[in-house]
């Protein structure tokens, strides 16, 4: 499903966020991406869904090499991939409903059948009777979870989350992990870069480690520290 | 289908309520534009009507070159064919010595006599020249003068003609700097414009590209609020054309009857077409260069 073969990114500034990086994901697993800040897990999302370019290795998304997509082909891809940050980043003027069918507007996807997708997403995420509020009258697991719904809503078949509950409280982070597990069982392969060490030791899932842009760990049902 | 059209109605629609939310700057922009269009079009009016009145003075003026006796007749025919092909040169007429007599008899009635005193005629044969664009005049005169055994002297109303023709190079030169200084500085402001808007709008555009929407999708507000600037603009300017040239038009034509005044109403219509499209071209391309350079998608 995701494939990463030989991949090394220099940043301008002379920075290896990523040193000779190979791993495998395969469809439906679900994936701890964790090391220290700086270890190169941000650089790594972003080579998945083309938001940077490595300067040399490959970056392989359902059997396409997305380092050699034309500029034109970009979108598609990211159709393929929901994407969750730390920040959310929703849109502040939009409700919840409104940021959710952006997704399918911004693509010309948004019909009567496609409506209906974003009623079962907010329901998944439990939002049907916050539709209607804008993401200030909302707390940090609301707006994530809003931020969920919009990432699964064309039912994406990667879900990629970087540090999802950095800004959430424990219970709250809880709750979202629970809502990626739904998700992954539903048949979304999920990969998380996090800090959470109480998390990782909890799900025992696959856990992959960078340090200093190199994999020193892959482990199934591994814990934070190895 | 039904995807394209629902995203050509997101994309008229986010244009148009960008331009509301920054409609303080589509005002800016929309005035100044239309501002530089009506200069614009002055200049090309004031450009076309002197262009008019140098060649109506042209029609008038002739250089007639006084041919001497002895000039072969066969030269003289083959000079008046090769000035024929000449461009700007309109009619080119062989006035015989005794055309001259008579045109001279007819015209100095009361003298006649001291011609006919003479025995022979003393009179020489002409070549006239009725010219189209008087800008070829001084050369034309230049060169037949050094055909010295064909002609003897070359006769030319240069001085308002050359007043007229460096009038109207310098009108020129002034508009073609004018209009290029006045297309960049709309450019400039639609293009500046559209950044702040793009500026405005930049977290929108982010999670836009993170979604998978297309570069059309992102980029088409922006464009076509660009073009409606230069459209609505342009409308206004041709308006304001339109309503200056029914005020004026009358009072110029009654003032200087006398001279072709670029005021017809087919030139009108003509300019205010042109506007519309100059504001439409400018207004794109000064959004087009703007979404190229601040949104790197």
């Amino acid at each position: 499903m995701i494939v990463l073969q030989n991949v090394t990114k220099v940043y301008p500034s002379g920075t290896v966020a990523l040193d000779d990086v190979s791993l495998q994901i395969d469809e439906r697993e679900f994936v701890f991406l964790v090391g220290p800040s700086g270890a190169g897990k941000t650089t790594l999302i972003r080579l998945i869904n083309r938001d940077a370019r490595p300067d040399s290795g490959s970056v392989f998304v359902e059997n396409t090499d997305v380092t050699r997509l034309p500029r034109r082909e970009v979108p598609k891809l990211r159709r393929r991939v929901g994407m969750i940050y730390q920040d959310y980043k929703l849109l502040p003027t939009f409700t919840v409903r409104q940021n959710v069918e952006f997704v399918l507007k911004s693509t010309g996807e948004f019909n009567g059948r496609t409506a209906r997708w974003v009623d079962e997403a907010l329901d998944l995420v439990q939002l049907s009777d916050r539709a209607d509020h804008h993401p200030h009258e909302l707390s940090g697991g609301e707006q994530q979870r809003t931020a969920i719904a919009r990432a699964i809503v064309r039912r994406c078949p990667i879900l990629v989350a970087d540090e999802p509950t950095g800004n959430l409280d424990h219970a709250t982070s809880w709750d979202t992990i629970q809502l990626l597990v739904r998700i992954n069982a539903l048949g979304a392969t999920v990969l998380m870069a996090t800090h959470n060490r109480e998390i990782v030791n909890t799900m025992r899932r696959r856990v992959i480690e960078i340090a200093n842009g190199k994999v020193v760990r892959d482990e199934l049902g591994g814990g934070y520290d190895g | 289908m039904t995807a394209k059209l629902n995203v050509l109605r997101y994309v008229l629609g986010a244009a148009m309520l960008g331009l509301w939310r920054n409609r303080t700057m589509t005002l800016g922009a929309v005035v100044t534009t239309a501002v530089m269009l009506v200069t614009l079009a002055a200049f090309l009016a004031i450009n076309d009507t002197l262009n008019e009145m140098v060649t109506a003075l042209g029609r008038k003026s002739n250089l007639i070159a006084y041919v001497r006796d002895d000039a072969r007749p066969s030269r003289v025919t083959e000079i008046m064919q090769d000035l024929e092909q000449r461009p700007g040169v309109g009619e080119v007429l062989f006035v015989t010595k005794e055309d001259a007599l008579r045109i001279f008899r007819e015209r100095f009635f009361d003298q006649r006599d001291v011609i006919d005193i003479l025995q022979a005629n003393p009179l020489p044969a002409s070549v006239e020249l009725r010219m189209d664009d008087p800008a070829v005049l001084p050369g034309l005169a230049d060169e037949l003068r050094g055909m010295t055994e064909v002609f003897e002297s070359v006769a030319v109303p240069l001085d308002v003609v050359e007043r007229l023709v460096s009038i109207s190079n310098v009108s020129r030169a002034a508009g073609t700097a004018m209009i290029i200084a006045l297309t960049a500085v709309a450019l400039f402001v639609i293009a500046n414009t559209i950044r702040i808007a793009v500026y405005a709008r930049r977290q929108e555009i982010e999670i836009m590209k993170l979604v998978g929407a297309t570069d059309w999708f992102v980029r088409g507000p922006f464009i076509i609020e660009g073009a409606f600037i230069g459209l609505v603009g342009a409308t206004l300017a041709a308006v304001a054309l339109v309503v200056i040239y029914l005020q004026l038009a009358p009072t110029i034509t009654r003032i200087i009857s006398f001279l072709p005044i670029a005021t017809d109403v087919s030139f009108v219509r003509n300019l205010a077409v042109f506007i519309v499209l100059v504001g439409l071209v400018v207004g794109s391309i000064g959004s087009y260069v703007s979404v190229r350079r601040y949104l790197a998608v």
